[in-house]
């Protein structure tokens, strides 16, 4: 057999730049403008084998743990903090997206720099009205020495925003969504199949729905 | 090259199209070559799926697919992924969503109906309703549509009832109803090509709540995958190739098709097929765009060309959606994609500022499920402080209580709209991706904003306690592609305005055929499928009877 003669395989696709891809916030007729900061099978392995720190340092684990308790803070229910946002974001970077490590380090360090420089401590030890302040001011730009050309404060807040999200809220054995925190708190009883799927009484709500952790929802 | 076997027909793609092509042809004794680019799943595949794998990273369906986008030929493109296209076995159609609707007679005669209308180029189909109603029958019981005939008062007429009676409501779909007769429209349970009982071999739906998006796990919902292929591969006359990425069409002595050339994308080599006669059915982007890959001396510009307009007329449909928050539980991560619809807002009505129309569907556009929710509100959610913290997490808890709804409504061809192999961008495999040029008509642009208020009267009217609109086309959010592809090889009886005749045959290559919506010379107020499959019966009956009369 021949090897392709005009049709030599090309490197895998370039990437959209994070810029271009969250300029397009918004879905546009696809649902894939995520695709390319999520974590692939080999997290999902990774995951189940533990949860213990595969890439962050522990200072670096407790500052994302503290950040992704801002985006979904704890009150009456648990939030990122109790789901275990960190442990989805450190097996992502872990694997398929470990070309976003040192995007992550780099903004970390430009954080707990911010953090200093305008309360003197570290972001951690902030109240959480002041980690709020920085975020702000990540979300909106404004963060003094950032080193990382790969992505600016603002679209690197976005994606520690969005893997925090699907941390939150997808399947636990992905790493998040620890005691199936985050589909409690939206009241989505998990996937269905192997129950049998619903009844038309429960599709109306007239019965209870079972969940996949064994309660029942209204 | 390796191998070089003879076939009857070669089959490019197996979505709607090409997996009915496949059956039909397969079933009156031919033997046909199927190649579709990407894998064969299976569904033992789909029970395992989750929404990050499958909603967010396609990992099954299109983890290669690589295109370009621009609004018009003299602005930059932008490289991405803006079609949802299901490169594997039983294409996109392996993933719909299954609403399934008959075209209304005057969708098939838009020129006629409303006259020429400025920077459009509207057409009449070369057929009308009364030659497609007996295939839209058959497709409609092989692919097991449940649905209330005679229910939407205005819907094509029908000869026959739906195989399978209609799905049980959802709390959401009745919200809606309630609201819509309020309003004075008529509701009525959508037609959805799932099954609501055993039928056709396949079991019935367990409304598990993964369907459009999703491969189903059991089979009950009607794709070619689960009904065609099988039945198809069962003949021993099918011989289908996964991984089988076609790059060129080979012309041959007599201007006839000869061959089509593949790279078999698990060894990265070449390979060639021969066949009497080849079905393009590759979806209107992947199917102009081999046409017009497949050039050689005696065809400079792409095959089937001598019009000018491989590529050109790609329409993408105008999508309009309200999302809704109730104040009780709306169970819309149930069911199926669609359980209730009105087809008050179709008709067309020039009166309103815009020709044509569209069906509106309830309730739940896209399946509802945890990320999704989370991450895509659309663009004119009220609230953005509302992206994280306390109120981001506020907006989290609705997620029970949401619902939306979806207009799918005609969008006018434009010839500068197209389809084109770009020059400046390959993929992995080297072929130039393809590319999109494409900008909305004013009338979709009108047509959007009014449905937009109709949609936002509906939430009220439901009793919704917040709703905004997710989706809409303005000329600042264009569409840079879809999940509906359509035109891009238009058919008509006239070969200088058109690029296949009638029964879908190209007016230049008389072995070559083109069976999916790039052969709609309009788009239609509704989702395209059962009108893709009802074609491709009528077109396979054509080539049987011809073939039996030998004049193939
Ligand atoms: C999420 C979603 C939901 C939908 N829901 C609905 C719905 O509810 N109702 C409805 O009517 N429609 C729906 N659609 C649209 C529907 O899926 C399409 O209209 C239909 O599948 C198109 O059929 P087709 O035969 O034209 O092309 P496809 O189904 O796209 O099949 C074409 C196949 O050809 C293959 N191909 C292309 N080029 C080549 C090549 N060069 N070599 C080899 N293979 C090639 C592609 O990989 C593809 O698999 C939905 C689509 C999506 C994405």
């Amino acid at each position: 057999m021949l090897p392709l003669p005009v049709l030599d395989p090309q490197p895998r696709r370039s990437r959209l730049s994070r810029r271009e891809f969250f300029a397009r916030s918004a879905l546009c007729g696809s649902t894939l403008w995520l695709l390319w900061s999520l974590p692939r099978p080999l997290a999902l392995k990774a995951a189940r084998q533990s949860a213990e720190r595969l890439v962050f340092s522990e200072a670096e684990w407790k500052l994302v743990e503290a950040i992704s308790g801002r985006i979904i803070p704890t009150d009456e229910d648990p939030g990122a903090v109790e789901a275990g946002c960190v442990n989805f974001i450190d097996k992502a970077l872990a694997y398929e997206e470990a070309d976003l490590r040192r995007l992550y380090q780099a903004a970390l360090r430009a954080i707990d720099g911010l953090a200093e420089a305008r309360f003197g401590q570290p972001f951690v030890d902030q109240p959480t009205e002041r980690q709020d302040e920085i975020l702000l001011a990540l979300e909106s730009g404004d963060v003094p020495g950032w080193s990382s050309d790969r992505a600016s404060p603002s679209e690197f807040f976005q994606i520690i925003c969005a893997h925090t999200i699907i941390g939150f809220l997808a399947d636990p054995s992905y790493g998040g969504n620890r005691d199936y925190a985050g589909w409690k708190l939206i009241g989505y009883p998990g996937p269905r199949h192997e129950f049998g799927g619903y009844t038309p009484k429960q599709m109306i709500g007239e019965e209870k729905i079972q969940t996949v952790w064994g309660t029942e929802i209204d | 090259m390796a191998r070089r076997e003879d076939f009857d027909v070669c089959v490019i793609g197996t979505g709607a199209g090409g997996g009915v092509i496949a059956d039909q042809l397969t079933a009156a004794g031919f033997r046909v070559v199927a190649l579709q680019r990407g894998p064969h799943l299976r569904t033992g595949d789909f029970v395992d799926d989750d929404e990050l794998k499958v909603i967010w990273r396609d990992e099954l369906f299109s983890p290669d697919q690589l295109e370009t986008w621009r609004p018009d030929e003299s602005s930059p493109t932008e490289t991405g992924q803006f079609n949802m296209t299901g490169h594997c076995v039983g294409g996109t159609m392996l993933h719909w969503s299954a609403w399934s609707w008959r075209f209304r007679p005057d969708e098939f005669r838009v020129l006629s109906e409303e006259g020429p209308v400025e920077g459009a180029s509207l057409a009449d189909w070369p057929i009308d309703y009364e030659e497609m109603e007996p295939y839209y029958e058959r497709a409609e019981w092989d692919f097991g549509v449940s649905g209330d005939a005679g229910a939407n008062p205005f819907g094509a007429p029908r000869r026959r009832g739906y195989p399978n009676p209609p799905h049980p409501d959802r709390s959401a779909g009745l919200q809606f109803k309630a609201g819509a007769r309020k309003l004075g429209y008529h509701p009525f349970p959508t037609p959805i090509a799932a099954n609501s009982q055993p039928h056709g071999g396949r079991p019935g739906c367990l409304y598990g709540g993964t369907c459009g998006g999703y491969g189903c796990p059991i089979g009950a919902k009607g794709t070619t995958f689960a009904v065609s292929l099988p039945k198809a591969q069962r003949t021993g006359l099918l011989d289908l190739r996964p991984n089988s990425l076609a790059f060129e069409i080979k012309i041959g002595r007599g201007g006839r098709a000869r061959s089509v050339h593949y790279i078999d994308q698990s060894t990265r080599e070449e390979q060639e097929v021969r066949a009497r006669h080849v079905f393009v059915c590759g979806n209107a982007v992947g199917t102009p765009h081999l046409l017009l890959m497949s050039k050689s001396d005696s065809f400079p510009d792409g095959l089937a060309n001598s019009s000018g307009l491989v590529g050109r007329n790609l329409m993408l449909h105008v999508f309009t959606a309200a999302s809704f928050v109730f104040d009780k539980g709306s169970r819309v991560f149930t069911g199926l994609g669609s359980h209730a619809a009105i087809d008050d807002l179709h008709a067309s009505d020039p009166s309103r500022g815009f020709i044509r129309g569209g069906v509106v569907g309830s309730d739940n556009f896209v399946v509802k499920q945890p990320i999704l929710h989370a991450l895509w509100r659309g663009s004119s959610y009220p609230g953005s402080d509302r992206d994280w913290g306390a109120g981001f997490k506020d907006y989290l808890r609705t997620f029970s209580r949401t619902a939306s709804v979806l207009s799918v409504g005609e969008d006018l061809p434009m010839e500068a709209n197209r389809v084109d192999p770009d020059p400046d961008v390959t993929d992995e495999w080297g072929l130039p991706v393809p590319r999109m040029t494409h900008r909305q008509h004013p009338n979709d642009v009108a047509m959007s904003s009014w449905h937009a208020d109709r949609l936002l009267e509906i939430g009220d009217a439901t009793g919704a306690v917040e709703r905004w609109i997710a989706l809409r086309v303005t000329d600042e959010e264009p569409r840079k592609g879809s999940s509906h592809l359509h035109g891009t090889c238009r058919m008509g009886d006239d070969p200088s305005r058109s690029v296949v005749d009638r029964w879908c045959r190209s007016h230049d290559i008389p072995n070559l055929w083109v069976a999916d919506a790039s052969v709609f010379p309009t788009s239609g107020g509704y989702n395209p499928t059962l009108t893709i499959l009802a074609n491709a019966y009528r077109v396979a009956d054509y080539f049987v009877s011809e073939a039996k009369k030998g004049a193939l």
